[in-house]
């Protein structure tokens, strides 16, 4: 996992917990809030005692005070399912080093799945690349063992072909335990498998994440990008010619500079489109740029996901 | 491979341009893996294309052409393979081309004339300026050229020599041509080299039998017509046509040898067509099979038709793809009748037949199948003398041999004659007698005497040696010319010597010894004197001294020194020369010899009954009118149809003044520029064809 995380963001885990804004609805007895009541520590409310309830949680004082039996009941405190999509697509592997997008996305997804191990959660993993899902580690599990599975999954992974979108959501869908948290990390610049079906799939992708928010569960859509993805650096009347790394368009060769503009609008308005769409879906938005810090981008996200609404949708 | 004007070779950075233009231009795009190409879009197709290559054959035939018209101004030249370096600084020299027969032999298409010729430009190409080039071939007949500053003469010159028909048979060797040509350059100037530049092939009578330097101090330069390491070709060729009567198959049978030698060759056996034709008309025709290197012998035997004397006889190989075709074809005379005239001189005749010198002599070459060829006439040492003085030299004209038997030495007035009459062709055999002084001998007859005499001694006489009295016969030199053809035993064991004359040993008068004592001492010695041939034999040739006459070995041993001695002179049988030699001929008054073409040349007579004819240029058959019946034949000397290339080192360059001779190798060059031009053409013409509905 050391390898995995970089130190910033591994020195950030030690003290972070993950937290949900919204109750969970786990199996066992976790720390995030429950849509339940349960055995927790915290307060919630008295009612009236009911022939048959547990005589242990009457509220003394209570009692005491309004002269007829009154039952304290607390929060419960269930454990997390969290599962995380990760596209590994050869799309991802633009960058160099620890600042490429797969690294990034792969440190991130390295992250959550510590931390909510390390708090008795339940992790799943999902990824999805060269046209086909793994979905061998997709059902959520808690413990050592499958902090270990899921790091070397991550360890020996290396960008390759194309993240399949539709597959994906039949393969992780059906599974899926009561009110998950899925985390979908991808660059989502381009999830054609054909040459002319980009926005149809990536309205797809969007209907079936919102079709996922609507059964309960929790989405977090995390787009990993390139400084050079967003700027667009090259410029000048050199020639560069961009080839697709999955394969799939054709190359693209010409003065950067007759390509710029156009570029970034057209980028522009892709992100826009995107923002507007998870907004309307419900699903939160997190744009991750891979020369950022990733311990800040870390925290951040964890305190969108607690609720903190300070944090900005792009970065 | 070198370069005459290397420095025009910067030019080829011309080529650079073109390129530069184009690489310049036509960076290579840098390629980027980018995930978000849907985004891209590029504004303008043409922008992607305007520097692309349109045709790249195109460019690439264009900068040939220019790297090619570089690469001629240039003027690459191949350095000459054999490494043979011509002398750089101005010098006078005398080009000689080798004329003999065998450049006529053709390697690959070309004949080795042909290659002499290139060569020879090659040289006068590569000659530093103010160079006084003659010209000389070794042709006895070709032209002449004094060193001269106008090279277009000599390339004239010799193109009109080559066009007349050389090269022709019996033409000198290259070491024979050598001093004319050195003389021909005349004395040394100071300050100038004298250079012969000697165009031939390596063989032994070519640039083999030549030294690097002449007697005068003349370089010699070898220029081989060949390559250094080539193979000559395989050629087959007649080398000798022998005949003789063979009466014993019928009396005017005659029996021809002819040898045959393949020269080179693989492992194959190569089956050839030799055919004879008398007069005009093919008698027959014979197969030999002939492998790498060997000579095989081929034996007709044919009956003499008709009332002629001699018939025409012509052997030529069915070889049409022969590349040496001159030595193809031989020629003969065959005659059932051919006589040689022996004159025997008689030093002791006696009443008594048993003791007469030549009753011995004359049964001997009586009892033989020789007896028609060999015409005896005796007489007495005053008869013969008396002769010569009354007509001089012409009294031995119509003798062959002449076998001076037990006689006195010829006076001193006579010898001459017969010292003369040898060096023309006459042979001549002194037998040893009683009545021989060696003392005379040596001093009249020296010069032509195999060995100089010493003294008549009786054998056995040296201290110890008193009780053995006779002397017998050691085994003789088979290889000796004497015992051709014959083997093993000669019948002459047993005989008994009792006296001989002994010889002064002298290697200089290259005698050889055919026949010896079992002392060791000569018995039977001959030597060549000029075109004669003359025996000595160191006891008697009849009782006297020894009993050899009555061993039946002396049959045979008579006949053989006869025909030895008979064989050398000028009479039909032997009658071949070999081209451009002169032929002796007997006659009274004036010849006329017709030539195998048929012209018909007068032959003056000389004061000793003897003609020169050297008219001899054509190997064929040559007659003489009908009045006086003389024939021989010319044949080409088997020497100069020699293809055995030996390997000619160059000479040293121990001075450093000359350079190697560079073959201009550009003109090829210039070729492909044109072929280059014309593909350039058709390449743009298709081109255009294809870009115009595009405009």
């Amino acid at each position: 996992m050391g390898a995995l995380v970089p130190a910033d963001l591994g020195e950030l885990l030690r003290t972070r917990v993950l937290r949900v804004r919204r109750p969970v609805w786990g199996r066992g007895h976790g720390r995030h809030a429950s849509r339940r009541v349960g055995l927790g520590l915290d307060f919630r409310d008295h009612r009236g005692y009911v022939p048959g309830d547990d005589p242990r949680q009457l509220d003394w004082r209570a009692v005491a005070r309004r002269d007829r039996l009154v039952l304290r009941q607390t929060e419960a405190e269930d454990e997390l399912s969290l599962l995380l999509v990760l596209d590994a697509g050869a799309n991802m592997a633009y960058g160099e080093g620890a600042q490429s997008k797969l690294a990034v996305a792969r440190a991130l997804v390295a992250a959550f799945a510590w931390t909510a191990i390390r708090q008795g959660d339940r992790v799943g993993l999902v990824i999805s690349q060269g046209d086909e899902v793994d979905a061998a580690l997709a059902r959520p599990a808690a413990g050592r063992d499958r902090l270990d599975a899921i790091s070397r999954r991550l360890a020996g992974l290396a960008p390759r072909g194309r993240a399949p979108v539709r597959g994906l959501l039949a393969r992780v869908a059906p599974r899926l335990p009561a009110r998950t948290l899925i985390v979908f990390v991808s660059d989502l610049l381009d999830l054609a498998t054909q040459v002319d079906d980009a926005s149809a799939i990536e309205g797809e992708l969007l209907g079936g994440l919102a079709q996922l928010r609507a059964r309960g569960h929790d989405l977090v859509v995390l787009q990993t990008l390139h400084a050079d993805e967003l700027e667009f650096p090259w410029d000048g009347a050199r020639l560069v010619r961009f080839v697709d790394p999955r394969g799939l368009r054709v190359d693209v060769e010409g003065a950067a500079s007759s390509l710029r503009a156009r570029y970034l609008e057209r980028l522009g308005a892709h992100l826009r489109e995107l923002e507007a769409a998870c907004e309307t879906n419900g699903l939160m938005l997190a744009r991750v740029r891979t020369d950022a810090s990733l311990g800040q981008t870390f925290a951040t996200l964890l305190g969108r996901l607690a609720g903190d609404p300070g944090a900005a949708v792009a970065p | 491979m070198t370069l005459l004007a290397p420095a025009l070779l910067l030019g080829l950075l011309g080529l650079a341009i073109p390129i530069a233009a184009h690489l310049l231009g036509r960076e290579p795009p840098r390629t980027i893996p980018f995930a978000a190409l849907r985004f891209l879009l590029p504004d303008d197709p043409t922008v992607t294309r305007r520097r692309a290559l349109q045709n790249p054959l195109l460019l690439a035939i264009r900068l040939l052409l220019l790297a090619l018209a570089v690469l001629v101004l240039a003027r690459p030249a191949a350095l000459d393979p054999s490494g043979v370096a011509i002398v750089a600084e101005p010098h006078d020299a005398v080009i000689l081309v080798d004329g003999s027969a065998g450049m006529t032999l053709r390697v690959g298409e070309q004949t080795l004339m042909q290659r002499a010729a290139e060569r020879a430009e090659e040289v006068l190409g590569a000659l530093p300026p103010d160079t006084r080039v003659g010209l000389l071939t070794s042709d006895p007949d070709g032209p002449t050229l004094e060193p001269t500053a106008d090279l277009d003469r000599v390339r004239d010159t010799l193109q009109e020599w080559i066009a007349a028909g050389a090269p022709r048979p019996g033409a000198w060797t290259m070491a024979e041509a050598i001093p004319r040509a050195t003389a021909l350059l005349g004395d040394a100037q100071a300050d100038r080299k004298r250079v012969i530049y000697a165009v031939s092939d390596p063989t032994q009578g070519g640039l083999a039998g030549l030294t690097s330097t002449t007697d005068a101090g003349v370089l010699v330069v070898p220029l081989s017509v060949v390559a250094p390491d080539a193979t000559p070709p395989t050629h087959v060729g007649i080398t000798e046509v022998t005949w003789a009567s063979a009466p014993e198959i019928d009396p005017r049978a005659v029996r021809i040898t002819a040898r045959v030698h393949r020269s080179g060759g693989g492992d194959d056996v190569l089956t050839v067509l030799l055919a004879l034709a008398i007069g005009d008309q093919e008698v027959t025709r014979a197969t030999v099979d002939l492998a790498a290197d060997a000579t095989e012998s081929v034996e007709f035997t044919h009956v003499l038709l008709g009332e002629e004397t001699f018939a025409a006889a012509t052997l030529s190989l069915d070889l049409p793809e022969d590349p040496l075709p001159i030595d193809d074809t031989r020629h003969a005379w065959l005659s059932a009748d051919d006589a040689v005239e022996v004159t025997i001189v008689n030093g002791d005749p006696s009443e008594l037949r048993a003791h007469d010198e030549v009753f011995f002599l004359a049964t001997a070459v009586g009892v033989t199948d020789r007896q028609q060829r060999l015409r005896l006439v005796s007489l007495a040492p005053d008869q013969l003398e008396s002769r010569i003085r009354e007509r001089g030299d012409r009294a031995l004209a119509g003798t062959d041999v002449l076998v001076l038997a037990n006689t006195r030495a010829p006076t001193e007035d006579v010898s001459p004659a017969i010292l003369a009459a040898v060096q023309r062709g006459m042979g001549l055999w002194i037998t040893m007698g009683d009545r021989v002084e060696p003392d005379a001998y040596n001093a009249r007859l020296g010069p032509v005497l195999p060995l100089l005499l010493r003294e008549a001694v009786q054998v056995g006489t040296a201290p110890g040696l008193a009780q053995a009295r006779i002397e017998g016969f050691a085994p003789p030199d088979l290889s000796h010319p004497v015992f051709r053809g014959w083997g093993g035993e000669l019948g002459l064991t047993g005989a008994q010597v009792r006296k001989i004359v002994l010889c002064e040993p002298d290697p200089a008068r290259r005698a050889t010894i055919a026949l010896s004592y079992t002392s060791g001492a000569p018995a039977l010695v001959t030597r060549a004197a000029g075109s004669g041939r003359v025996a000595l034999l160191t006891t008697t040739v009849d009782r006297d001294w020894a009993d050899l006459p009555l061993r039946p070995g002396f049959v045979p041993l008579a006949t053989a020194v006869l025909d030895y001695l008979g064989d050398s002179g000028a009479n039909a049988r032997s009658a071949s020369v070999f081209v451009g030699e002169p032929r002796a001929l007997r006659g009274d008054a004036g010849l006329t010899i017709t030539t195998p073409d048929g012209r018909e040349l007068a032959v003056a007579v000389g004061d000793a009954g003897v003609a020169t004819f050297a008219e001899t240029f054509t190997p064929g058959h040559y007659r003489g009118d009908a009045e006086t019946p003389i024939t021989f034949v010319v044949a080409v000397d088997p020497r100069e149809s020699d293809t055995h290339w030996q390997s000619i080192t160059a000479t040293d360059d121990t001075d450093g003044t000359r350079a190697a001779i560079a073959l201009p190798r550009w003109r090829v060059l210039v070729l492909l520029i044109a072929l280059l031009l014309a593909a350039e053409s058709l390449l743009r013409l298709g081109f255009g064809a294809r870009r115009r509905p595009h405009p």
